[in-house]
């Protein structure tokens, strides 16, 4: 046997071996059904999703109606702010 | 534009008046923070707030009943994240004495969550057995607001309580980190752990607790500063949104610092 055709059957069956591996990997006889914690997993995913979502509106809701108790009892108009540069006559700061 | 300094609740209060004769209301306006702190501080044992955390009800005088409902207020608003009932979890983590007078370092106790409950039934407040509250930062913006009520018929007003301020009137430039803002009308607070801190077994602690674990808070931020319409509006939106909220923080002007040093600005505020 000549080297060409030796480099010829060793090239053939390393793409032989490698397409069984991806064949195996596949797993095209293995349980198709998929994993029931992972099922599980997803649906409590969605779950806390959806109950976040719904306590964020109801936090908002709540923020919203705060908001305008506190304005009516102070009888203060919204609040009124923007950036400018005039020089500061006083400061915030954490206390 | 008169100016009147002085210490009470345990910082530095600055009032500013545009007026030319109107040392008769920055008088008045200091004296209703003494007499509010004399109400309202936990530090002071004859207070009514210590009355009430010693008893466990009182029959309160208006101030402790509307500064107890707009904590109760508050803490629906927020859904337990600011909340009033957190007082033993500020003193498990060392904080039971005014700030000034706090060791600097020693051991912490058990962690105490909020969440206690508190009824208000006309001037009587009744308090969960085992539960007391603090009203530190939600009294002082209340204070604010008051005295800002007091000097307002005196003409353009500014009121600051280390940090916590409130304008009526004219328009008031306020440094905030590195920018300025003008606020012409509201309040703007500042929260951060960058001022009180103290070490127990080894841990930093600080003031600000988070009220589902009884803990100082971890937060994503250094210092979050917040406009609101009141005062107590701001101090609380402050709070809420360094405890994590930064859904607050999108829907009102906000200053936010996290932790590395970023600045950003929220709420419209450009």
């Amino acid at each position: 046997m000549t080297s060409v055709v030796r480099l010829y059957v060793v090239a053939v069956a390393t793409v032989v071996l490698f397409l069984g591996w991806a064949f195996a990997a596949a797993r095209p006889f293995g349980d198709s059904s998929p994993d029931p914690r992972m099922e599980a997993l997803a649906a409590r995913e969605q779950h806390l999703r959806a109950e976040s979502m719904r306590i964020q509106r109801l936090v908002d809701r709540r923020w919203a109606a705060y908001g305008r108790r506190m304005a009516e009892r102070s009888r203060a108009p919204q609040p009124v702010v923007r950036l400018t540069q005039l020089p500061p006559v006083t400061a915030t700061r954490s206390s | 534009m008169i100016r009147r300094a002085f210490r009470a609740m345990g910082t530095d209060v600055e009032l500013l008046l545009d007026a030319p004769r109107g040392d008769a209301a920055l008088v008045a306006a200091e004296a209703e923070f003494h007499r509010l702190e004399k109400l309202l501080s936990r530090f002071r044992p004859d207070s009514e707030l210590s009355r009430l955390n010693a008893d466990g009800s009182i029959d309160a005088g208006p101030d402790l009943v509307r500064v107890v409902r707009l904590a109760l207020e508050a803490r629906e608003a927020t859904n337990g994240r600011f909340d009033p009932t957190v007082h033993d979890a500020l003193v498990a983590a060392g904080y039971d004495r005014t700030f000034d007078e706090i060791e600097a370092h020693g051991e912490v106790a058990r962690r105490i969550p909020g969440g206690g409950r508190v009824a208000i039934d006309g001037n009587r407040i009744e308090l969960q057995p085992g539960v007391r509250i603090d009203l530190g930062g939600i009294a002082k913006g209340d204070a604010v607001d008051r005295a800002a009520d007091v000097l307002a018929p005196a003409g353009p007003c500014l009121v600051n309580a280390g940090g916590d301020l409130a304008v009526r009137g004219g328009s008031w430039p306020v440094a905030v980190e590195h920018l300025t803002v003008l606020l012409e009308s509201g309040a703007i607070a500042t929260s951060g752990t960058d001022r009180r801190r103290w070490t127990r077994n080894g841990r930093e602690q600080h003031h600000l607790i988070d009220p589902r674990t009884g803990e100082p808070a971890r937060s994503p931020f250094l210092r979050v500063s917040a406009v609101g319409s009141t005062a107590v509006e701001a101090e609380v939106l402050a709070k809420t949104v360094f405890l994590g909220d930064e859904a607050a923080a999108r829907r009102h002007p906000c200053v936010l610092v996290r932790a590395d040093g970023s600045v950003e600005l929220t709420g419209g505020l450009w």
